[in-house]
Formats: structure tokens, sequence, C-alpha cells
């Protein structure tokens, strides 16, 4: 028995030797298919000037078998817990028009993409020929500040490489002339890659909201001549084709599908189907016939049943991707996001907070030094460098790559990121200047008006470096970072820490008005409040009893101690700043 | 020197770059990253459904899987998978897998690792201490559908030849047990007459029960290529993917299915659709068919199913008219108090318009597990190995003939159901069970109670590759066993095609092939000397070619698992010598057609052509029963009629591995959900992603609402894959098939 045992344990580890089997795999002659297949889901050619590449999703064909995702998981030998491609669906909660769709989502390879913009070191490019938004790994400095400039959640932090990747439209297989793995992996071929023309207008992406900054509804989602489909009328009554639901061989049946650029069967011209595909054409090249390149883009614009981008998604007039969501029927009214009211609690980012909390404060006493320097005492100067070196420190803490973070001078031109760092890393220099100076102002040689003139250079410069730090967060265009609240919370900060030194009465009313400020972000229905009066009401006690305490504190003189709960519960604040924002995506899974 | 700076400043390239770099693969793969280039590829079927897809596994030297993605020649899946295929591999990895035999320490009341040498010494000791205090037959299995043929083939013969059991069952019975006996009834033999192209050669494809976009994503992948305009019509309460992508969705009353097939073919025979050369030729029972549902008027039974009477004329008048007609159904049928009697009203369907045994037709179920068709035939539980009757002395001198041994040895009745099984635990006439790859304190009906059930035994043995299993916190012994790619075998899908699957990994630690096991267990017994012969997964398929021949499931031409693998696998039958003689149209040829004619040679074969069946008179039968009110109706306190099934195609059953995979688990929700119609919602109160308590008779739950329209009012939809939703199901059963009625009872819902 114990042999037998024995003999059946080492029969379990032995694995047939490859080479036995590496003639029989390698004949197999796959390849002609596989590129038969490739050439009916890439264009033909390169984009030409004015135009670049984009992913096209055709709705109507896509089950939602979500094989995209684990392709481009297998196929690009991504990380266990990585993944590039998205799904999540759009609930109809219209009882007349009983719905879901499944909504695949990789990078739209935006015609102006705000990763790109955003990224201190340059580390986005977007080709020029393709216009794929490539990230460069080993250039990324692992900030993570393009995940909260993307408004579709696209790029992924890797904690095992400490950088962001993401989606890359499978250039290398576009150039070996293969499709992307999640186009060659869709069992109804609903995802392929087209050429799209750039640039153009397109009214239907400048409709947003203004007040939310994200339109949650899509006006074009309501098709004039949609017809309500409901589950036993499309059955009982003989519909019009209009309503008619997809059959596989619409080439032959569905009314629209023969011209594609046929406007005559839409009242409204604007809302009418040209410039989508048949569902299935992609099946079968003989019968539909391979499409060119550009015969999808109609030369008034994008025009497809869902031109406004897709329902329920961020709006695409910031970042104008260029993804097309294609679908031979109307989308019924009254579309939502699976996830719509899934309240998700967003990452810390507890180095930020603490250099959030600390900067500001430092750039306080900096400023204080310089406007009443009669009023600082001999250790605000020295103060305000030490609490900018710790913040400046704990900064270091949240990038992935620290080693490559001396880049970050090279996005100025368009990254507040860059040049918050850059002004912050003055200010440092000039702060640690004016306390050396001050601290050798005994010294009857150093003129007075030097140290006064370094104090108002590292006020002036903080205090622009705290702008950018501020604009950093109102440029991701998320509501709950909007500029009436950013830059009180930061300023305030700033002034409270100055206050707190020199009119501590002023300081309490001052942190109560900022306290105020920051409560009336938990009226309404917005997920930033739900967050605060949800999940995050812990946090959010915490910082108001550090408030309870500085107020007297500050009110009893007890000078600098004062500082203690005052900046504590800044810091508080700061985390909840960062856990209760309402960051973007595209539909995701209902939970 | 520039583009040394910039590289300094703009870093294209680098050791991280490099990590996605992919450059050409051999065998055809295109661009693969560098660090996963194969050295070799290996085929294997997948291991989750019955579509059978085959997957090209990427292996490094040593001859390890690093990789995979689907094999673009495959006949049955053209290059695609769905996300469960594709993640195949990653369970084989999960942190819980068995590794070593655990035994329950009566002392402490944990598992603690033993040898296998204990584990087997232990087995059979006690199994063997229960047969004699309680009887040979107080001893039981529950298997699964998930394990190659060759496995339940030598489990099935171990117990009841070796050990001297009788109850054994397989949760295919919550499966497929309804196909089986609806086919066997109707046809004779358990024989699903279609091949996949046959989805791809209908003018008109009727899905009853059936969710192929999310349950069979690969299946339907064959619809989309249908060229002939086909009406796609769906029968299902629910607005699921599939009925969006019909043209026509009928949104009958849940369990009203029979009632509603009953009324078709009274229009049929209305309206004169009744293919009567067809009828008088190959069948029997259709007058009385006729007469019985003279009664099953329009109104009648638009009144009973919720369909418009238009509906029901519409219908009628696709199935009449277009030439050909298949009909196709899955666990909606099939999981019914009433299932056998609705799988042939489907039948009777197909057999009254003659839409059977040509091209793009038949009566079409789609079976679950990826080697449900292997336990069906060869489980060795209902019916003997290779489809014989147990209760028939010349069938088993013949089986008993054919592996040398004594026919006393064979059982002479066949033994309990899985549900007989549970009840003969709780009366205490069973005291030992061995359960093999399935998870039944997850997946059983009425899972308190199942629970409770598996509680009272002496002995429960779980034998999986999963430690965490809710079945397997239960055992006193747990067997470690080595999952799909780790061992060699085949499997049936559900067109009737053997495909091999390959070991590719390592099993981790001491776990063993459910086969090894097996082996074993007959050494510990005593009993290896009868199954010297089954020395191997390979030598056991040559010992089922042999039961097979003669049967309709007769595979004796196919020479071995090379000739499986050559052909793209092989749909049985497949009758030795006719190789030579059928090859009508070889397999490249096919391959380029791409199956858009029938193919009567070696890649695809449909049954039935001859219009001869599997009954000593050659003929079909028309069956049917009255149609009996659902077991748990809704009342006042119950209100809701709670629907279950499939939640994602990212899920597969218990989860017990597609939970394994991160990327799977992106792709579904994480926690039980509920569906509720948006006016039953606003009634209660609720909204989508409040947590809401589902009550029922047995027991209450919590899950997260989703609020959406595709459910109709007072029907909620929970998925199968959280073990919160099998604590609520009404533990009814078909009386033919005894398959649990998992699709409708009744709830109340409130917010939690």
């Amino acid at each position: 028995m114990q042999t037998f045992i024995a003999e059946l344990l080492a029969e379990q580890t032995r694995l047939d030797t490859p080479v036995a089997r590496f003639a029989s795999a390698h004949d197999s002659g796959s390849v002609p298919q596989r590129s038969a297949l490739n050439s009916q889901l890439i264009p033909l050619t390169a984009p030409g000037p004015g135009e670049q590449y984009a992913f096209e999703v055709d709705l109507d064909s896509c089950t939602g078998c979500k094989a995209c995702v684990s392709a481009c998981h297998s196929l690009n030998g991504l990380d266990e817990t990585e993944t590039w491609r998205d799904v999540g669906q759009l609930v109809g909660l219209d009882p007349a028009h009983p719905f879901t769709q499944t909504v695949t989502t990789a990078c739209h390879h935006c015609e102006d993409p705000a990763c790109l913009h955003g990224c201190p070191v340059l580390a986005y490019e977007k080709d020029p020929v393709t216009g794929i938004v490539r990230h460069l790994d080993d250039q990324c400095i692992g900030c993570s500040y393009c995940i909260l400039k993307c408004p579709y959640d696209v790029p992924k932090f890797s904690s095992r490489l400490g950088i962001v990747r993401k989606c890359d439209l499978c250039h290398g297989r576009l150039a070996a002339g293969e499709a992307p793995a999640c186009a060659q992996a869709c069992p109804t071929h609903a995802i392929r890659i087209v050429t799209i023309k750039t640039g153009m207008r397109r009214p239907e992406y400048e409709n947003r909201n203004s007040e939310t900054g994200y339109r949650k509804t899509n006006p074009l989602s309501l098709t004039p001549n949609s017809e309500p489909r409901t589950p036993n009328s499309a059955a009982a009554a003989a519909p019009t084709p209009n309503s008619e639901p997809r059959t596989p061989n619409s080439t032959a049946s569905a009314p629209f599908a023969a011209d594609p650029e046929s406007k005559t069967q839409s009242p409204k011209p604007e809302f009418s189907v040209s410039g989508f595909r048949s569902p299935n054409s992609g099946f079968d090249p003989s019968v539909s016939g391979l499409r060119s390149p550009h015969s999808g883009i109609p030369s008034s614009g994008l025009r497809s049943p869902n031109s406004g981008f897709l329902p329920a998604a961020p709006d695409p007039a910031y970042t104008r991707p260029t993804t097309r969501y294609v679908s031979r029927r109307p989308l019924p009214p009254g579309l939502q996001a699976a996830d719509a009211n899934a309240l998700r609690v967003q990452p810390a980012h507890a180095p930020l907070a603490v250099m959030l909390t600390l900067l500001p404060a430092a750039l306080g006493l900096s400023v204080l030094s310089a406007a009443a320097p009669h009023k600082a005492s001999s250790w605000v100067t020295s103060g305000a460098a030490a609490l900018g070196a710790v913040g400046l420190a704990a900064s270091v803490f949240h990038l992935g790559q620290p080693l490559r973070a001396w880049r970050i001078f090279l996005g100025w031109r368009r990254s507040w990121l860059s040049r918050e760092a850059m002004l912050f890393g003055l200010w440092f220099a000039l702060a640690v200047a004016a306390a050396t100076a001050e601290l050798r102002g005994f010294n009857p040689s150093l003129p007075q008006n030097e140290l006064r003139i370094l104090n108002l250079a590292a006020a002036g410069v903080g205090l622009a470096g705290l702008i950018c730090s501020a604009m950093i967060y109102v440029d991701t265009r998320r509501r709950f970072w909007r500029a009436t609240q950013t830059f009180p919370r930061f300023f305030g900060t700033a002034a409270l820490a100055a206050a707190a030194v020199v009119a501590p009465p002023l300081a309490a009313a001052a942190l109560l008005a900022k306290v105020a400020l920051e409560l009336s972000t938990l009226r309404g229905g917005n997920l930033s409040a739900r967050l605060q009066r949800g999940p995050l009401r812990g946090l959010l006690a915490v910082r108001l009893t550090f408030a309870a305490f500085a107020v007297p504190a500050l009110l009893a003189g007890l000078g600098a101690w004062a500082l203690v709960p005052l900046l504590a519960g800044e810091f508080a604040e700061r985390l909840l700043f960062f856990r209760a924002v309402d960051a973007p995506k595209m539909p995701g899974q209902p939970a | 020197m520039s583009s040394a700076l910039d590289q300094l400043l703009h870093a294209r390239t680098g050791p991280m770059t490099s990590d996605l770099v992919q450059r050409p693969a051999d065998f055809g793969l295109g661009q693969i990253p560098a660090r996963l280039q194969p050295a070799a590829t290996a085929k294997s079927v997948c291991g989750f459904c019955s579509t059978g897809c085959s997957l090209q596994v990427h292996l490094n030297a040593a001859g390890e899987a690093i990789n995979l993605s689907p094999d673009p020649d495959h006949p049955v899946n053209l290059g695609m998978a769905c996300p469960k295929g594709w993640e195949a591999l990653t369970p084989l990895a999960a942190p819980d897998r068995a590794t070593v035999p655990l035994l329950r320490n009566a002392a402490t009341g944990q598992l603690e690792p033993a040898n296998w040498s204990r584990a087997l010494e232990r087995f059979a000791s006690e199994f063997k201490r229960i047969q004699r205090d309680h009887g040979a037959h107080a001893i039981a299995f529950l298997s699964t559908g998930q394990i190659v043929t060759e496995e339940m083939a030598l489990l099935g013969a171990l117990f009841k030849f070796g050990m001297g059991g009788l109850h054994c069952d397989s949760n295919t019975r919550q499966c497929m047990a309804t196909s089986h006996v609806a086919y066997k009834q109707s046809f004779g033999f358990d024989a699903p007459p279609f091949t996949y192209a046959d989805f791809e050669e209908s003018d008109a494809l009727v899905f009853i029960g059936a969710n192929p976009c999310l349950a069979h994503p690969i299946m339907w992948q064959r619809v989309m290529r249908n060229r002939r305009a086909p009406e796609i019509v769906v029968v299902d309460p629910r607005r699921t993917e599939t009925a969006q992508a019909a043209t026509l969705h009928v949104a009958l009353r849940p369990k009203s299915d029979l009632t509603f097939l009953y009324g078709l073919a009274h229009l049929l025979i209305a309206r004169g659709a009744v293919k009567t050369d067809f009828v008088a030729a190959h069948t029997t029972g259709f007058d009385a068919f006729a007469a019985f549902v003279a009664e099953f008027t329009p109104d009648r039974v638009a009144a009973a199913t919720d369909v418009p009477v238009a509906t029901l004329h519409r219908l009628a008048a696709i199935i009449a008219e277009r030439e050909r007609v298949s009909f196709w159904w899955t666990m909606g049928v099939n999981q019914s108090h009433e299932a056998t009697r609705t799988a042939q009203a489907i039948i009777n369907l197909a057999l009254l318009t003659g839409n059977l045994g040509r091209p793009g037709t038949g009566a079409n179920s789609i079976t679950g597990q990826c080697n449900a068709m292997g336990s069906r035939l060869f489980g060795n539980a209902t019916s003997l190995l290779g489809g014989y009757d147990t209760a028939t002395p010349a069938h088993r001198a013949h089986v008993a003939g054919l592996l040398g041994l004594d026919p006393a040895l064979i059982p002479d009745r066949g033994g309990y159901a899985y549900d007989q099984i549970l009840d003969a635990v709780d009366r205490g006439e069973i005291k030992g069970l061995w359960v093999i790859a399935t998870n039944p304190a997850h997946s059983w009906i009425n899972q308190s109670r199942a629970r409770e059930i598996l509680g009272k035994l002496d002995f429960l043995v779980v034998q999986d590759m999963y430690v965490t299993t809710e079945t397997a916190a239960l055992a006193d012994l747990v067997l470690p066993a080595a999952g799909w790619g780790e061992k060699d075998g085949t499997l049936i899908n559900s067109e009737r095609r053997f495909g091999v699957v390959r070991k590719v990994a390592r099993a981790p630690g001491q776990a063993l092939a459910d086969f090894s096991i097996f082996k074993l267990v007959a050494e510990a017994w005593g009993c290896g000397d009868r199954f010297r012969e089954w020395s191997s997964p390979a030598a056991v398929f040559q010992i089922l070619k042999r039961l097979s021949a003669g049967q309709p499931c007769d595979f004796t031409g196919i020479e071995d698992y090379a000739a499986i693998e050559a052909a793209g696998g092989i749909q049985w039958p497949w009758v030795e010598n006719r190789s030579a003689e059928t090859g009508d149209r070889k397999r490249s040829e096919s391959l380029k057609s791409g199956f858009r004619t029938p193919v009567s040679g070696l890649t695809e074969r449909r049954l039935f052509a001859d219009g001869r069946f599997f009954h000593p008179d050659g003929r079909a039968r028309f069956l049917f029963d009255p149609p009996r009110p659902v077991p748990e109706p809704t009342d006042d306190a119950f209100p809701f009629t709670l629907l279950t099934g499939r939640g994602s195609s990212a899920q597969w059953h218990t989860g017990s591995r597609t939970d394994k995979s991160a990327v799977l688990r992106k792709l579904a929700p994480t926690v039980q959900t509920v569906e509720i119609h948006p006016d039953d919602a606003a009634g209660l109160g609720l909204f989508s992603g409040q947590t809401v308590a589902i009550r029922s008779r047995r027991a209450t739950v919590n899950a997260v609402a989703v609020v959406t329209a595709t459910v109709q009012r007072r029907q909620l939809f929970m998925p199968l894959h959280f073990p919160e939703m099998n604590r609520l199901t009404f533990p009814a059963f078909d009386p033919h098939s005894r398959q649990p009625s998992y699709k409708a009872c009744a709830v109340a819902v409130a917010p939690a």
C-alpha cells in the first residue's frame, strides 16, 4: 500500500515534456484563420492627418460574457489582480422598457487626455499617428495623479511596480496587423478598432450639467422614433421594424443596415443611426463588405443613436473620449449605472493628507513672518521651515517610485502638480534660508531687510505653491473638490495656523466658519454627502471633536499648544477631503 | 549624446517597459509578452460548463502551464472562450487548496493533517464498520459532473461492484436528471440529438428557460453566426440578456411553461401544422396527445400563463411556417416540479412538427456541467455503465461479462436519488457519505436542512480541491484532490462530443487525481483485484468503449485520446470501422466552410436523420400529464415569487473555483444580490444598493437590492452563486427525474 501511494504521488507530479508536443502544436495551421479575423477587426490602413484609432463597441452584439476583460489580462500578461478593461451595466428603471446592457470599457484614448495633462513627469504620450495614449512605465513616478485626473477610472496603480499602468490599445499587436486582445477574444465581435476623425465639434459633448460638471442623463438616449417595448407588447403586437430587437442576420433584415448613411428612416437626421455598423457585419465580409476605415464617420460629424458617448457615463466634453458605443436600436430612457448608488470610499492618501496639513500651516507661519515680523515670535520662521520639512518628507511616501521624482519639473507647462512641486521646493529653500538668517539674526552685519526680502519671497512663492496645490484638485473637475471648497480649505489651514499664533480668538472664529463650510457639503443626496453621513461618519466625528477642542484651546490662550488640536482636526478634515470625493467612473457592477 | 539625455529625461525603455513588451510567439498565438513565451502548447477541453471549449495551454520548457488561450482550430469554440475558460488555470494556485488528507480529531473537533495511508485506513474501517452495523447499503456517495468520465466510471464501479454499495448519485441530479429521463422515456435512450451547427442552421430558435448569453456564451456565438435571419424566441419570465437579443420574448408567468407548451401544441394542431407523415412513421401516442391538448385553448392558456393570445398565435405561426425550427432548453425547464413532462412537451412540439433529424432542428437540452453527459452515461447511478438497465438480468450479465466480474456483484435495482439519499440520512438509514467534487452544503435546495442532515452522519468524507468549501467544513475526513489541468481523461459535452483534458500542472502537496484516490480506496478496501484492468484513465477509456459497443452511444470507432484530439473532439455514436466509410467531409473542408452546411462526417453529426428512435419499435413517444399547481404559491404573507439562476458568465456554481480568480471576482457582484421591479421597490421604499431582507418559510437572508425592470412585478431574482439563496428555496422535486425545483418559491422582501 505504501509503495502504491508513493507511486501515485510520483506519477501525479510527472508532466509530459513539451518536446513531444512541439511538432503537433506547430503545424496547427491556425495563423490564416486568425489573420482573417484580424482583418475584420482593425483598420487596414494607418490613420491619416486629423484621424486616430479608437475602440468601437457594438452594444447590440455585446451579451455580457466579459471575455474581453480576461483575454486582455491573459494575453497582456497583467498582474494577478490587474485588469485594464472593466465591465459594468446600464440598468433600465422604466417599467415600459425593461433593459440591461453590459458596458465594456478600457482606456478611451481621449483626444484631450486629462491623464496626460496632469502628469508631472510627462509619462504620458499621445501617439501623433495612431492617437494611442501611451504610458511610459519607466518614466512614471507613481504619484497616481492621473488616476484622479481620468474621469473614467482607467489608469490602475500596480503596487508590485509602484507605478501606474493602463491599456495601450495593444499597439504592438496593431503594428503587427493583429487585433487587440479584447477584440480578438470577443465571441460576437462586438469590439473592434476603427479610425475616427479628430478635432471635430461635437455639440452633444458640450451639453453638460454645469452644476455637477458631469451629465448624469443623456438627452440623446431618447431617440425621436423610439418605440416602447414591454415584456409582452413586443411579442403581442406585430412590431414595427424600428422597435424590432436585433436579429443575428441584421444585414439582411435591419432596415437601417443596408445603407448606413441613410437618413430617410429618421425624422430628425441629427439623431439618425448613420455611422454605425450593423451588429454582425464583422462576421462575414462577403455579406457586408469590409468597411473602409472612414466609412463609418459621416462628414457631418459623429452620429450614432448613442452619439452622446454613453448614458450614465461621465461627461465626454472634458477629455473627448474616442471610444464609440454604437447601437442599432435606440437606448431606452431612464438608464442608470448599476452602481449609481454605490458608496465607494476613496483612498485616504495619508501621506498627502499629512503634507497638505503641514505645508499650509507652514506657509501660514511663513506669511506671518513676512507680513508681521514684529508680531511673530522668533520660532515662527524656523517653525515654518520645520513643518515644511516634515510635510515635504511625507509627500515622498506618496510616490511609488520616489527615486525618479527628480524629473518632476518636466511637466510644468501643463501640470499643476509639477508646478506645485517646483514652487514648494523653492519655498522650502527660501524658508530654510530665512530661518537660518533669523537664527543668525543677532549678527549685526546681516542687513535686516535681507531677511525681510527672504521672508517675503518665501511667502510669495509658498502662496503661489498653495494655489497650485488647490488647483491640482480643482483641475480634476470633481464636485467635492470644486474651487469654492478646496481653496477655503487649503488656505483656511494656512490662515488658521497664522491666526492661532497672533490672534487666537480670530482663529477660533475662523475655524468655526471653516467647519461650517465643510458641513455644508453634508447636505443633499450627492455621493460626497452620503459618504460623509454614512461610511465616513466616524472620521467626520473625529474632525469635529478636534475642532471642538481647538476652539476653547484657542480662546483659553494656550498659545502654540492650541495648534495641536487645530492641526489634528485639519488633518482629519484633509483625510475626509480625499476619502469622501465623488470619483467619477464608467458604469460598474451592482454590488 | 542627445538620445542619452532624452532617455535620461524621458525613459521610454527600461525594465518596467520590457515587462509588457510583446514578441511574436509560435503555435499561431500571435504577439505574446516576452516573459510569457511558451516553449510548447497542449490542448485541453475546459472543465467548467458543458460547451466543451478547447483551450490551448501555454507550457514552459518544464512542461508547466504558464498561460492559456482558446484553441482557434476547435470546431466547438472557434478560438473563443468565456472568462471562466480564460481563467481556468488560476483556481489551481489558490492558497486554500487541499494539500494533505485531513482527519477530524474527535477530542478537539478540528481537522488535522494525516498521511494518505492513515486516511485510507480510516476511510475503509469507518465505512466497513457502518456496513457491519447498519447494513451494506448504509453508505452512499454524492459525486459530480466535474470530473472526467473515466473517474466517474471507476467510482461507480468501485462503489457498487467493489464496496457493495447501492445508493449513489451526483450533482447532475441538480441540472440534467430531467433531460436524461425525458429523453430516455421519449426517445428510448438519453440522447440529445443536436450538434452545435444546428444553432447556425435554424430558421427559428426557441429558447425555453435558457439564458445562453450568460450561461453558454460560446454557444451564443454560434447563434450569432446564423445567417438565415432566424426568429429567436426566448420563453423566460425575466427579460434576460438572451431575451433582449431575441426577436420575440415571451415573458410568461413562472412555472406556467407546461400549460404554455400544451397551448402551443393545441394551436399547431388546430392550424394543421402537424407533419402527419413523420408522426405516422416515427411516433406513437399522437392521437391521445392531440385529444389531451384539445382543452388547452388559447384563452385558457393565456389566463394561466399571462401570455397574450396574440403572442401564442404569433409563436405558433413561427413554428408552423419556418422550415427548420429548433427548441433549446436549460435549467428553467429542468429545475421544476413537473420538469420531465415540460421537457417532453418540448419534445412533443418537435415531434409533431417533424423538427427532428434535419439540420437546424431538434428538441435540444443544453447541458450544464462539463461532464454531465459523462455522468449520465457512465456514472453507474440510475443506469448501469453505458446506459444499460440495472433491473434487467441480461444487461447485468452482459456488463459483468465485459468487466470480468461475477454478475452477482451487480445490484439488481437502482439506488436512491440525491434527495432520497439525504432523506435516508435524515432517517438514520444511511450513516456514511462520500462527497466528491460537489458542495451540497451550499448548493442543495433548502440548504439549512441539508446541512442539518449532513450533521447526522457517522462519517462524512469530502474529496475536493479545496478545504474551504461549505461541505468540507463539515467533513470527518477530507481527501485532497487534483483538479482540472492536473490530470488526464475525457469529458463529454452537450452535443455528445468527447474531449480530452490534459495534465499540464502539478497538484499541490499530496493532492492526487480522483482516479488515483479511487484506485487507493479499492486497494484499502481489499477489492483492488477486481479493477486491475482499470489501471489508468486511458485504459478505462478502452473499457468504456467496450461497454458502449452496440449501444446508441457506441464510440468503439474512437481509437484513443490522440484520435479525439486530432479530430477536434468526436461525437458519439462513432462506431468502429465507420470512420473509413464515412469520410464524406474532411475536417479541413468543414473548417473552411465555417460549418455553414450540415456535416455528417467526423466533425459534426446529429441523431435521428433516419427517423429511427431507440425504443424497440423505433418510434418516439408522445408523453404528457396534466399540469400541476406550483408547490409553494404566493400568498399575502409571502407575496413574491423568487426566481433563481446564473448571475454572470464569470461565476460557476458555488464559486469554489471561480471565486479564486481575482479577475473573475471583478466581473460579477461579490455579494448576494436580488433583483426587484421598480414599482415594487417604490412601493416598499427600496432602492438599488440597499441591503434588504428576503424571507421565506425556511429562512431570512440579506441581499443587496438591484432595481430593474427586467424582472416582472411581484417577482424577485437571485443569482445562485452565493450561499444565501438556497436557504430560501422550497424543496419540491420532479416525480420522474427527482430534480429539485430551484426556480420558484414564495418569499417576502423588506428593508433589512
